[in-house]
């Protein structure tokens, strides 16, 4: 497969000769296989001084490969590197380079100490500064306040980690990563899925702020799965496919499908909605009227046959704990729930199960993953009293269930009985719907379906959605990503506080539109006769 | 999320592959089997201990000693499974041989009633020690030492620092050192309850979910599985078993004094941490932990044969401890970081 250069013709702006004082890093015929299989094919990543460059791609397409290989995690097979103009040799490239030659790296798990204070971990990075026998807290005060007050962030050196928005711990892990900036020394910031975390407002927030250090002559790389950040944050992008460069686009601005067709090297249909009249029914499947609990105040919907609901609003604003108190995880202040045209109350998670619900969950590692066992295991975790008969566990049985659902649910994955943890995102969060869909649920909870998941398996996670609806499940989709929302739902509740303020019907607004939506409750002040209903 | 850069080859899988031991892979299963027939072996034919160990004798003592610790390993193996530590089922057993003697010697009650009173009361401490562990909240790692040592205080104060030697009914001494085609009947027994134990946590729901809490409790409460109902099952069962052990141990001994019952506990959770590297390595395991129990028993009366001092067993079991936990942690980090 050759790799296609797309340059934009009016934008495009050659870029600068290769070493020469434009360019703050430069990669170029980089290769490097791993026992016997090639993961980069002789790649190349130029980045223009003072400017955000996107590297983009879906799973195992070596990106991540790259920045491993530019920390000095991995060592490189073979390629040209330089950095700032200086040439290095990739044979003994270590961390220690990497840091030496003014690479500076933030990861999607910020390496932050939750429990202490900005201060120290400003200082347990570079060392507490002392006095006397003792330390210095007056002098690390007055340096760390200075570094804040810089990347714009007012806040006390003394507030603990834990309590700040998480972008703000985006922000305060940056500010560390470049604390020893000055005129002698540039650096290079790589931001390694540095939104994966946050919530699409909280995002926004943190981009503008990486925006703003660019226009003060900051280079970034940034890494990210969510393409519609990385196109309002970066100047130049760099895509990979199958260990090659399949695109490099300078002082561009793609669209996103453009985007998605040099990743996928295809025009990605899933990813749209679908324009088609959806499945909906009108029979209803599940409905609750006077939902009260938690960040909920009241509210009423139906869902019906064949039909995807979403659930949009900001943070707190009540979206997960609606899923987890249909759920039973969570049990209402008040309110009925009807389901099949029973009432539904579920004491426990169990009833719901056995009343045919589900709920995918929204923090795949801490409440969903059994990362070290196998496939299997963590297929069949939710069918145990269903798979128990005369006595026994059938491990054939489970064996072959779980090599149907891996082929049905399109997993890329070694085998049934390789482990949990082995997979990357995307196909860990098909093997979690699968373990759901194998129930055949009447009514399907996806909370924030897609997080930390590539492009190419988001769309196949469509799919798996569409067609569940398409086979009359009744599905509701709590998101934050209103892309997400836009693409899948037939109907979106926008909640604001506790309570719906909106509903929208497919296709009655874009993406801005709900966006506006969404945000335009937050400056709306509580109306004292609704809160005191 | 950070992908694994997983070699792309693997795109194309969506046929499910089988996996095929690798001769390393059998070995790193089968080392610790193979590494107690080698030490077998080694004292078998060790100039010091070559006379009397490799005797039926001797190994008839070796098994029968190692009945109650066994017992005690899988004891230990239904908390530790689903992540909590247990430290009083030492102190269980030791309770269970001091009552069912002393309800015969001091009380005169007959045997049945005596042994069913014993069982109770330590199933009963198992149900202390889940409730506080679920109900409470309470750390297990401290909530259990503090069971065990008040367990160990009243057991004291019962037998008044006396050994409790006569008026324990003989039949159940005789049943102790009965033995069955050169083996004791006590080992057979543990052997037994081995079965079951296995049986539960490969072939129930409740067995299966255990190991799903000990990898993740969030997760597996989320799956619908009653994650603090079968963490408290499983302190009651470990108390059951553990006072089973310390029947079998007035079986085979005859007498009983009140201790803390670390004697036994120490060399139980060697063998349990011993078990978590073979046959599912990184996993704790009802095969591999007879196997670590066995392994660590044949040592310490090799050592014993050879005319080592009584430290010395002492010092192996401490070591064969940190080796077990060491290398049990370095396979399931291994495990876990799916290599």
């Amino acid at each position: 497969m050759t790799s296609t250069s797309v340059n934009p013709g009016a934008a495009g702006e050659s870029p600068a000769a290769p070493g020469g004082a434009g360019l703050a890093l430069s990669i170029r015929n980089l290769d490097k296989s791993f026992s016997g299989t090639r993961a980069l094919n002789h790649v190349s990543l130029q980045v223009r001084r003072g400017t955000v460059h996107a590297l983009l791609g879906g799973n195992g397409s070596g990106k991540s490969t790259t920045i491993k290989i530019l920390a000095g995690v991995y060592g490189a097979d073979g390629g040209e590197l330089e950095i700032f103009g200086t040439p290095f040799d990739l044979h003994g490239y270590t961390p220690a380079t990497a840091q030496q030659a003014g690479l500076r790296f933030v990861h999607q798990d910020l390496g932050l100490f939750d429990d202490l204070s900005i201060e120290e971990n400003f200082a347990l990075d570079n060392g507490y500064p002392r006095k006397g026998p003792g330390i210095d807290w007056k002098h690390l005060r007055t340096h760390v306040k200075a570094l804040l007050d810089e990347y714009e962030l007012d806040l006390d050196p003394r507030t603990p980690i834990r309590n700040l928005r998480p972008s703000d711990q985006t922000m305060v892990a940056i500010a560390r990563a470049l604390q020893d900036q000055d005129a002698s020394q540039e650096l290079l910031l790589v931001l390694d899925e540095p939104t994966a975390r946050l919530a699409a407002q909280e995002s926004e927030v943190l981009l503008e702020r990486v925006r703003r250090r660019a226009e003060l002559g900051q280079t970034v790389i940034i890494v990210s799965h969510r393409l519609r950040e990385v196109l309002a944050v970066s100047d130049d992008y760099t895509i990979y496919r199958d260990g090659r460069v399949a695109g490099e686009l300078v002082a561009a601005s793609p669209t996103e499908d453009e985007l998605i067709e040099i990743m996928a090297g295809r025009a990605v249909q899933a990813l749209r909605p679908t324009g088609e009249p959806s499945h909906a029914e009108r029979s209803p499947v599940f409905s609750v009227t006077g939902l009260r609990g938690g960040p909920v105040r009241g509210i009423d919907f139906t869902v019906h046959r064949g039909e995807i609901l979403g659930l949009a609003g900001l943070v707190g604003s009540g979206r997960s704990s609606v899923l987890k108190m249909i759920f039973g995880e969570h049990r209402p202040d008040a309110g009925t729930m009807t389901l099949e045209g029973a009432e539904y109350r579920p004491e426990a998670i169990g009833d719901a199960m056995r009343a045919g619900v589900a709920l995918v969950p929204e923090d795949r590692g801490g409440e969903a993953a059994f990362p070290d066992q196998s496939v299997t295991e963590n297929l069949a975790v939710a069918v145990y009293g269903e798979n128990f008969t005369r006595g026994v566990m059938p491990r054939g049985r489970e064996r072959t269930a779980a090599e149907t659902l891996i082929a049905d649910f399109g997993v890329k994955v070694a085998g049934p009985e390789a482990l949990f943890s082995s997979m990357s995102g995307g196909n860990q969060q098909k093997v979690v719907l699968a373990r759901w869909m194998q129930r055949n649920p009447k009514l399907l909870l996806l909370d924030e379906p897609t997080q930390g998941v590539d492009v190419m398996s988001r769309a196949d996670i469509y799919a798996i959605i569409r067609r569940a609806a398409a086979e009359g499940c009744a599905v509701i989709v709590a998101s934050s990503d209103l892309g997400e929302i836009h693409a899948l739902c037939d109907r979106t509740l926008i909640l604001s506080r506790g309570r719906i303020s909106d509903e929208v019907a497919a296709g009655d607004l874009d993406v801005d539109g709900l966006t506006s939506l969404v945000l335009r409750e937050k400056n709306v002040p509580d109306a004292p006769t609704e809160a005191q209903q | 999320m950070t992908q694994t850069s997983t070699p792309p080859a693997s795109a194309t899988v969506s046929i499910p592959v089988k996996r095929t031991p690798t001769p390393l892979r059998l070995l790193e299963n089968f080392a610790l089997p193979l590494l107690a027939i080698l030490v077998y072996v080694f004292f078998a034919f060790f100039p010091m201990s070559s006379a009397s160990f490799p005797t039926m004798n001797n190994l008839a003592v070796i098994l029968g000693s190692q009945a109650v610790v066994a017992l005690i390993a899988i004891a230990a193996l239904f908390p530790l499974i689903c992540g909590y530590f247990d430290f009083s089922l030492g102190a269980v057993a030791v309770m269970t041989q001091v009552m069912t003697a002393g309800l015969m010697s001091v009380l005169g009650l007959p045997l049945w009633l005596s042994i069913v009173i014993s069982l109770v009361l330590g199933t009963l401490v198992g149900v202390l020690n889940g409730f506080f562990v679920t109900k409470l909240n309470m750390s297990p790692f401290v909530t259990t030492l503090g069971m065990s040592m008040l367990l160990a205080g009243l057991m004291s104060w019962f037998t008044g620092g006396q050994t409790f030697v006569t008026g324990i009914d003989p039949a159940l001494v005789k049943f102790g050192s009965t033995r069955l085609l050169g083996i004791p009947l006590v080992f057979f027994i543990t052997l037994i309850v081995a079965a079951i134990a296995w049986y539960f946590f490969t072939h129930t729901p409740y067995g299966r979910s255990l190991y799903a809490i000990g990898s993740n409790a969030t997760a597996a409460k989320l799956v619908g599985l009653p994650v603090s109902k079968n963490v408290w099952w499983s302190f009651i069962i470990a108390g059951f078993i553990a006072g089973v052990a310390g029947v079998l141990q007035l079986a085979r001994v005859g007498s009983a004094t009140a201790a803390d019952g670390g004697s036994l506990l120490f060399p139980a959770l060697a063998a349990v941490f011993l078990g978590a590297t073979a046959i599912r390595p990184g996993f704790f395991n009802v095969i591999g932990t007879i196997i670590g129990a066995i392994f660590v028993a044949v040592s310490v009366s090799g050592l014993a044969l050879s005319g080592a001092s009584g430290w010395a067993s002492n010092v192996f079991n401490g070591i064969a401890l940190l080796a077990a936990v060491g290398l049990s942690t370095y396979l399931g980090r291994k495990h876990r970081a799916g290599k």
